[in-house]
């Protein structure tokens, strides 16, 4: 049986079998070391295809992604919904399930952020309307989610495909809603919703108040799905059933319940994300604002096998690069989304690991 | 599983951010010694004075034979101009904070001068102009509504009248009296060219209808040649648009037989028989005279410290600075034509308007009374099609 | 409520004729991309990269008939470039074990990463692209002339490419030994054949007709290079081939369901309705789910087993 043929989850438990002595470690990281090398050589070799010195280059993108508290905190704002897309992805995976859903689910819960905003500004506290939003959201991303877990559970649907579709929709109800009903009077006829007033965004810190409130939260439930997959007996259910669901079934618990509400957890991570970039970062209902943050998730949680402390780092990766984009199209002139290309090459070599005993761990 | 070694996994990842970002070398900074630009010491901390750099953001590909495109020149003009600042220029920043995050890192670059160059960067553009008063802002198209902040200010040029004179070359060329219109979104711009195309083009041939179709997107070439193929099977045969990027739908009506007008930029190469006119963009002298204005510490107070608009109707000196040229006929243009559009581009430089009253709307409704001229400040308010429009707002 | 306003067409072509020829021309890249992706699953490898093919198609094809001046060397280049993405998926997935569904969206991300590294210097380019050819004869029938037979070269042959392949998978022993990698490995194993190898072809190929379809987008019917200018369309392929089961003819028809929902905002709103271009975005995912709700359990037997081992999690009862 060739690899392609085991199930996901296989894949990603596979890299944690067992490690024998630091020779084995020193193997690992010298492995990493080799993944990234090799990522930065191919994209380094693409750069210089297109007359741009990568040496250069590469150090202008340290420079000034890296190097500075600005650029730190663009880089932790980029992450923060990186990470709850990611989360997104884990949590569902734990139960053997794919959720290719996190743009949508994302979009929803910008969507659901925005509609709180509309309905409760000035009638309540602001404090109270922010954790409106960040609860509106979590439920409206659970739910759309959940669209995909019933059709699962209920009709045996592929929830990859399902919620692939189900991105689709949520995007065209965001521009529904702020192409009409939600349109910004005051907005020259643009696509977008009504900003957020000031008070009702969440708090920012730091000297240039870029960094805001969202990102902490992001953290915060990194660690919390982090305990709850691991000390719960919720999270340990949830992996007996993924991991073989027939013998699950058998010790009496509840499958198809547990898979929905895997895949409803991550629905609520992502909805969670998008609200953050609404009230922290946008401000206002655009077309195309969180485009690509529940795909860049998806990849971050494999990246980071599925664990959710790891994901907090894989997701700060995968910022950086993406605001290391900015100093290709600004220093060497490249265009931006070029940095795909780099992105592309580290997660090649991370998941074309082939993993050891990958068909005996069946 | 042991815990410590999720957090050594953790820690690769993050290293591996670091590695992929230093692995190639030291990280001295050359560009410390910053050239100041000379300025009169009463002036030095005026919004824009003393930067090393100037800043453009274009929300579409600098070669997209459109709007940005002539922008992306304007920029280049800057660059001819002041060889002693770097330009910094970035290409396809969307409409989102993505803009805000570019912007931050030009000014980290020592930016003190920023284009933003699209309609939907006003916001971001006020965000960052209020985070640092000591950045000029300067904001293409788009309005600031209320009290404009010391250090950022609107420019835009009043495109709808050079849009008007290629609605009369339209108007004379048709041969089926329906002339079809790609547009984005029904922002006021936008609106504002599509009547004038229809004013321009009904004030010669008053059976003439402007069949109109919204894509929802600046630039999406596939929905850009459905829109085009909608119009033509209308048996509408001149095809004009207000998109960023313009060559399929120019290309399409050549393939179709149909005629094509401009807009943004000269294409009348992809049109070599179908093409009548167009409107275009010459960004560079206006752009120079911001940018000196802003060196010279006097950005605050002046006219572009405001909504700066400039047409045809500007004061001589203003009129150098007019970014709007019309492009060059094309073969079939009659010389009758060209002599209509010279007496309206007369008639508008002086006392008239492509919306002299009366302007009546899709519903008959009168917008604009009969004897009245309405003001720049008025039409850019615009939230109507008129009469001869064919097509809805979509909704 | 849309049925109602072709009354009120004047001088024009008839609604639903404009929206049928709009389906085809919309369709056809569409097509070409899930008929790709029809043959890899049908092998047992999904490749959601198959927009990062489609994208690289469209840039290749863009780039070489600009430099050339022929079109056709323009599609040979895109079948060429995104069969080589799509190998890079093959050999990532059989080869070192990458997830199918990851691996898939990475080489999406690639195929838009080294586009806009290499299609930048293009995007001002002008070329001399595919125009539409009329079938002499047939393209005067009424009606059925301008949805069939007035199109691009690409078009026709996607009219051919759909039996072909449909004959080539149920009708041939090339095609029964593909499905046999898709369905039963060990056994093709133990007849001394390599599923392996089979899966690279059929992904290849997938890549390439996906490849292809990019070149049709942007020489046939655009005729402009742009960034991203595929705008999803290989995810609803992708889609697509599960809405068909697995079936190349069935995915012809929903490739033109799709290009129909395209084409027919554009076609309403020169009918003077207006429109929310939106909502009818939505219109064919809604379909997708609502067809897979109906098909559900038919749909899921005929999907290749190789396959199901990587969408299915535990059987739920």
């Amino acid at each position: 049986m060739t690899v392609i043929d085991s199930p996901p989850e296989e894949i990603t438990v596979a890299p944690e079998a067992p490690t024998k002595g630091t020779n084995d470690l020193a193997r690992r990281v010298g492995s990493w070391v080799v993944a990234y090398l090799g990522a930065l050589a191919v994209f380094g070799a693409f750069m210089a295809l297109k007359g741009v010195n990568p040496f250069v280059a590469y150090r202008d993108m340290f420079d000034s992604t890296l190097m500075n508290s600005a650029s730190l905190s663009e880089v932790l704002i980029k992450a923060a919904p990186f990470l709850l897309a990611a989360l997104a992805v884990a949590v569902p995976a734990r139960g053997g399930l794919v959720n290719l859903g996190g743009e949508g689910q994302i979009v929803m819960g910008g969507i659901a952020a925005a509609g709180v905003a509309l309905g409760l500004e000035g009638k309540v506290a602001s404090g109270l309307v922010m954790v409106a939003m960040l609860v509106g959201a979590m439920v409206a991303g659970a739910l759309w989610a959940a669209l995909a877990g019933v059709l699962r559970v209920g009709a045996g649907i592929n929830e990859a495909i399902s919620t692939l579709l189900l991105n689709y929709i949520a995007i065209d109800v965001l521009l529904y809603l702020i192409s009409g009903p939600w349109k910004d009077s005051a907005g020259f006829g643009q696509l977008a919703s009504k900003p957020l007033a000031d008070e009702t965004r969440l708090p920012t810190f730091g000297s240039d108040g870029r960094i805001h409130l969202g990102v902490f939260i992001a953290m915060a439930a990194a660690v919390g799905i982090w305990l709850l997959l691991r000390s719960t007996s919720w999270g340990f259910q949830l992996r007996v059933a993924g991991g073989n669901g027939e013998a699950a079934r058998r010790a009496g618990l509840p499958v198809a319940k547990l898979l929905l509400s895997g895949l409803i957890t991550g629905g609520a991570m992502a909805g969670l994300a998008g609200a953050i970039h609404f009230a922290g970062v946008e401000g206002q209902l655009r077309p195309g604002m969180t485009f690509g943050f529940g795909y860049i998730g998806f990849l971050a949680s494999w990246l980071a096998g599925h664990h959710p402390i790891r994901i907090a780092g894989a997701a700060l990766l995968l910022g950086a690069i993406a605001v290391a984009g900015d100093s290709l199209q600004i220093d060497a002139g490249l265009p931006a989304a070029s940095v795909n290309v780099l992105m592309a090459f580290v997660l090649f070599a991370v998941l074309g690991k082939k993993p050891r005993l990958a068909g005996a761990s069946r | 599983m042991s815990i410590t070694k999720h957090w050594k996994r953790s820690l690769a990842l993050m290293a591996g951010a670091a590695l992929l970002f230093s692995a190639c070398g030291d990280s001295n900074d050359e560009k410390t010694a910053a050239k100041s630009e000379t300025s009169s010491a009463a002036k030095a901390d005026a919004p824009g004075v003393g930067g090393k750099a100037i800043g453009f953001i274009f929300v579409g590909p600098k070669d997209d034979f459109g709007y940005n495109q002539a922008a992306y020149d304007g920029s280049e003009a800057v660059k001819k101009a002041y060889p002693d600042l770097e330009v910094l220029q970035a290409e396809n920043v969307p409409e989102t904070a993505e803009a805000e995050r570019v912007v931050e890192g030009m000014i980290k670059k020592g930016a003190k001068i920023i284009f933003t160059t699209s309609f939907g960067h006003k916001d971001y553009a006020l965000k960052i102009a209020a985070r640092h008063p000591d950045v000029a802002v300067l904001q293409q198209g788009n309005v600031i509504e209320g009290k404009v902040p010391a250090n950022i200010g609107t420019f835009f040029g009043n495109v709808y009248e050079p849009v008007y004179l290629a609605g009369i070359a339209a108007g004379k060329a048709t041969k089926t009296n329906k002339l079809g219109y790609v547009a984005a979104f029904p922002i006021p711009q936008t609106l504002l060219n599509i009547n004038a195309f229809q004013r321009g083009a009904a004030s010669v041939n008053p059976a003439v209808e402007t069949y109109t179709v919204f894509t929802s997107s600046w630039c999406d070439p596939g929905k850009q040649a459905d829109a085009a193929k909608s119009l033509l099977g209308q048996g509408i045969d001149v095809l004009t648009q207000h998109q960023d990027c313009t060559g399929t739908i120019i290309k399409t009506a050549e393939a179709a037989g149909a005629m094509s007008v401009g807009y943004h930029a000269d294409a009348s190469s992809l049109a070599p028989k179908g093409w009548i006119t167009g409107s275009e963009w010459d960004w560079g002298p206006l752009y120079v005279d911001m940018v000196k204005t802003v060196l010279a510490g006097d950005f605050t107070g002046s006219k572009y410290n405001d909504n700066f608009r400039a047409g045809y109707k500007s004061d001589p000196a203003e009129g150098e600075l007019s970014p709007l040229v019309q492009s060059i006929f094309g073969p079939m243009v009659t010389d009758e034509t060209k002599a209509l559009v010279e007496k309206a581009k007369a008639d508008i430089s002086g006392a008239g308007s492509p919306f002299a009253g009366p302007v009546v709307d899709q519903d008959g409704v009168e917008k604009v009374p009969a004897g009245t001229i309405p003001s720049y400040a008025d039409l850019e308010n615009m939230d109507y099609l008129v009469k001869g429009v064919v097509g809805k707002m979509p909704s | 409520m849309i049925a109602a306003q072709a009354a009120t067409d004047v001088g024009g072509q008839l609604l639903i004729v404009s929206v049928l020829v709009g389906a085809v021309r919309s369709g056809t890249s569409i097509f070409y991309a899930a008929l790709g992706e029809t043959i890899s699953e049908r092998a047992g490898v999904i490749n959601v990269g198959t927009e990062g093919c489609m994208l690289a198609g469209a840039m290749s094809a863009y780039a070489v008939t600009a430099e050339t001046g022929n079109p056709w060397f323009g599609v040979l280049g895109a079948a060429a470039v995104g069969g080589a993405l799509a190998l890079l998926h093959a050999y990532l997935v059989i080869a070192r074990g990458a997830n199918q569904l990851a691996n898939g969206l990475v080489i999406m991300f690639l195929g838009l990463g080294l586009t806009s590294l290499f299609g930048a210097s293009y995007v001002s380019r002008e070329i001399n692209g595919f125009k539409p050819y009329a079938i002499p004869g047939l393209s005067s029938i009424p009606a059925v002339g301008d949805i069939l037979f007035n199109h691009d070269p690409l078009t026709y042959l996607s009219f051919a490419l759909g039996p072909a392949v449909w004959f080539l998978l149920f009708r041939t022993r090339w095609g029964l030994l593909l499905r046999g990698a898709g369905e039963r490995a060990p056994v093709l194993s133990s007849y001394g054949y390599s599923p392996e190898r089979i899966r690279y072809i059929a992904v290849g190929l997938g890549g390439l007709l996906a490849g292809i379809g990019g070149a049709q987008l942007s020489t046939a019917v655009a005729l402009t290079w742009f960034e991203n200018m595929t705008q999803g369309r290989g995810f609803i392929a992708v889609a697509l081939v599960i809405f068909a089961s697995w079936h190349p003819l069935w995915a012809m028809g929903g490739a033109y369901l799709f290009g129909a929902a395209l084409a027919l905002g554009p076609e309403l709103q020169v009918r003077n309705v207006g429109v929310n271009q939106f909502v009818l975005d939505a219109l064919p995912y809604v379909m997708t789910l609502a067809v897979l709700v109906v098909l559900a359990k038919r749909s899921f037997q005929r999907a290749p087993e190789g396959l199901a081992e990587v969408f299915d999690a535990p059987p739920v009862s």
